[in-house]
């Protein structure tokens, strides 16, 4: 990727942390978790019952009746992410609809209504076909770009949970390469019962909020939500006196080629892509002040990327925070990567690095700091914020103020 | 937007569809005037008189052995032994050449749908005693480049995308991107679907099946790129080369004229198009393209997501040296490509 510098003009969240950019930065400066019981769900039958839902969430305080029940929960949550990002940034008065486009990360998409239509279909009961409507991944890309006129590009990269972090870093290389004037990246996903069951059954889900890197922990906390940001052209977005929240520097991605679930142990790839990453963005690690981590809580997760870590920052590794704000948003899989990117970008601008929250005691495989005492105030300028995903994908993107 | 390549080259590609394995077939087909599809059962249609290209004759077992096979979905057999195909006619040894710089880009249609349905009907048939967990994992999009990725290890840039049925293409793109920025020497580019009944089911509960569900088909096509450099040092046959991409997300109606202009660019020359998504129904596009020879693979196995990398396969195996072709695809709500694609020589050199 061009070392030239991609301004992050507008910002919007809608999580279970946070339905907006005030309450989401509200949740990472005061360490509010939004993982709670889940409603939307029945998880009687499984061991656990809890994770970061959106909730109290009624379509129609967002969208037209007819839009309501044409629109996954997934389509729906990208469009208003979308909306508060693009509002924000005030981008659309200053390019030609074809200078803009759209690169969305995605997971389950529509699936959390698709299954419903399964359910009946099983049981020959008739049900409203409309549900299947959104179980292409590419859907929210194609309604954010036709209700925002963004006409240059659509694209909607599926590597299951580093997703959006790619879509963001490939939304900054489309302006980086001259190909655009202004992007929409992000991502947006929703919980459903093919991921809650799936994951159910692979063991890999606490049964008590996750705690990253922590001793005894048991895995994740799922969550859902979309978060979204307008690319630009610094030097553009300074000329036309936007408001630049951030920074995306450069990013980098690769395949462990490994094992579909099981990361590679030494955590030897995710080295080599975040230090890709580094050099895509023309900065030595010497300048990175902390990693947003992909931080699931699973046992083998935590201790490969705390591995990884070593790799790359050497002696200095203990100075270089390796947190993960999973325990507040929930692993929300194909979004995961642009809400933490987001969180990073927030951090970053408000001087603090984020609590890892929910410390359980301290893991002897897992000794660097992970900033579970407390949000800490920071200057640095440079993050690294990583996405780990089924298949071995790993994205690694470098963010600044 | 567009953009342009100076040494980016086509080594080898494969596919394997309705038709058969490999570009002959399907050709063989179009020559011939006739088709690939065949009927729909009765009892997935209701009565209903319907075609679709399903890879029936595929084995994954003729590719992989039995344990491997039953741990990965249709989409992943297909992506893996086509992969293979493509790897095995490109000359590449992956063990001789650094894993590190060879990566894949995948377009997926509706990939994971086979398994996610089957993970689902167990849970709901018989609650979580009825769960497979090895079923999983290949629910997501990329189990098919991921488990081709795996088997195959190549530890370059690996990336999976669904947008409609430019899905293929768009994979194309970040390919190029990969390999002009030097993040990788070699790129596997491809698309990949998988067919099933109840995702026939599903396109005839919602009027599909007369309209882009019609003539469904399945398969998996791949494109080896790689640097005219990479190419070189190995000393591989270059099959093709590609020189441009030109995308464009929406065409709304009253801005058509201007986008097909931005989309097509300077036609002179183009002797020959290919055809895959929408574009035969496309007339803004067609229209200004009237002279040009055609290929439009639908017509010989039906149509899919990520149907792309299989006709732009073909269309490459068509192309004289330097001749000037140009590949289109496009999606009903979006986006639209035009590939430039010129005929290859004999070797790299």
């Amino acid at each position: 990727m061009s070392k030239k510098r991609i301004a992050i003009t507008g910002i919007g969240v809608f999580c279970g942390a946070g339905k907006n950019i005030a309450e989401f930065t509200d949740a990472l400066i005061n360490s509010k978790s939004g993982i709670a019981q889940l409603d939307m769900l029945d998880t009687s039958p499984f061991p656990t019952s809890i994770g970061a839902q959106v909730k109290s969430y009624d379509p129609l305080d967002h969208f037209s009746p007819k839009d309501a029940r044409r629109l996954s929960r997934s389509d729906q949550f990208g469009l208003i992410a979308a909306e508060e990002a693009i509002s924000g940034s005030g981008f659309s008065k200053h390019y030609s609809p074809f200078e803009t486009g759209v690169s969305m990360g995605a997971g389950a998409a529509g699936m959390f209504q698709s299954e419903a239509w399964l359910k009946a279909l099983l049981a020959e009961k008739k049900i409203t076909p409309a549900l299947l409507r959104g179980i292409l991944p590419d859907r929210t890309t194609t309604e954010i770009a036709t209700r925002f006129n963004l006409c240059g590009y659509q694209n909607s990269i599926t590597t299951a949970c580093s997703s959006s972090a790619t879509a963001i870093g490939w939304g900054a290389d489309l302006i980086a390469s001259g190909s655009l004037k202004a992007v929409l990246a992000g991502g947006s996903d929703t919980l459903s019962l093919l991921t809650f069951a799936g994951f159910n059954s692979l063991k890999v889900v606490d049964s008590r909020p996750c705690s990253p890197f922590s001793l005894g922990r048991q895995g994740i906390s799922l969550g859902e939500g979309a978060a979204c940001m307008v690319l630009e052209d610094y030097d553009e977005a300074v000329k036309r006196g936007a408001r630049i929240h951030g920074t995306v520097l450069g990013y980098a991605l690769a395949g462990e080629a490994f094992h579909m679930t099981a990361p590679e142990p030494t955590g030897s790839t995710a080295a080599r892509v975040m230090r890709s990453a580094a050099t895509s963005a023309g900065i030595t690690l010497e300048q990175v002040g902390w990693v947003n981590a992909h931080g699931t809580g699973t046992p083998l997760n935590d201790i490969v990327e705390s591995n990884a870590m070593k790799t790359v920052f050497g002696d200095r590794v203990k100075h270089v925070p390796l947190v993960s704000t999973k325990a507040m948003t929930g692993h929300c899989l194909g979004a995961a990567g642009a809400i933490e990117a987001l969180a990073t970008v927030i951090s970053l601008s408000n001087g603090f690095i984020p609590q890892t929250l929910n410390f359980r005691g301290c893991d002897p495989e897992c000794d660097l700091d992970y900033c579970h005492e407390g949000r800490r105030i920071s200057s640095c300028d440079i993050a690294i914020s990583n996405s780990f995903a089924f298949g071995g994908n790993i994205t690694s993107l470098v963010l600044g103020k | 937007m567009k953009y342009d390549f100076d040494d980016i080259v086509i080594t080898g590609y494969s596919c394997i569809t309705a038709a058969g394995v490999g570009t002959s077939p399907i050709l063989s087909l179009l020559d011939e005037g006739r088709s690939a599809l065949v009927d729909i059962p009765d009892d997935i249609t209701g009565g209903i008189s319907l075609k679709w290209g399903r890879a029936a004759f595929f084995k994954a077992t003729d590719y992989m052995p039995p344990l491997k096979a039953r741990k990965m979905d249709r989409s992943s057999q297909l992506a893996f032994a086509v992969t293979g195909l493509a790897l095995k006619e490109a000359g590449i040894d992956t063990k001789a050449l650094d894993p590190e710089k060879i990566g894949i880009a995948m377009g997926c249609g509706f990939g994971g749908v086979g398994n996610s349905s089957e993970f689902l009907t167990g849970y709901f048939n018989a609650g979580v005693e009825g769960l497979a967990p090895m079923l999983f994992p290949n629910t997501v999009s990329n189990a098919a480049a991921s488990n081709a990725s795996i088997e195959h290890g190549l530890k370059g840039p690996n990336i999976t995308m669904v947008q409609r049925f430019c899905s293929a293409e768009s994979a194309l793109l970040m390919a190029c991107r990969f390999l002009q920025q030097g993040q990788a020497d070699i790129m596997l580019a491809g698309g990949i679907d998988e067919l099933n009944p109840l995702i026939i089911r599903g396109f005839m509960e919602l009027g599909q099946h007369r309209q882009y569900g019609s003539c469904f088909s399945e398969g998996c096509g791949v494109i080896v790129l790689e640097t005219a450099k990479s190419a070189s040092d190995r000393n591989a046959r270059v099959l093709a080369t590609v020189k441009s991409i030109s995308s464009i997300g929406l065409m709304p109606d009253s801005s058509a004229d201007v986008c097909c202009r931005e989309l097509l660019g300077d036609c002179s020359g183009i002797s020959s198009i290919s055809l895959s998504g929408t574009t035969v129904e496309t007339k803004n596009i067609l229209n200004r393209l009237p002279d040009c020879s055609r290929i439009d693979i639908a017509a010989a196995t039906g149509r899919s997501l990520a149907m792309g990398a299989t006709a732009m396969a073909c269309f490459a195996s068509c192309l004289q040296p330097s001749e000037r072709g140009l590949h289109l695809a496009s999606s009903p709500e979006g986006p639209f490509f035009a590939i430039r694609i010129d005929g290859g020589c004999s070797d790299a050199r």
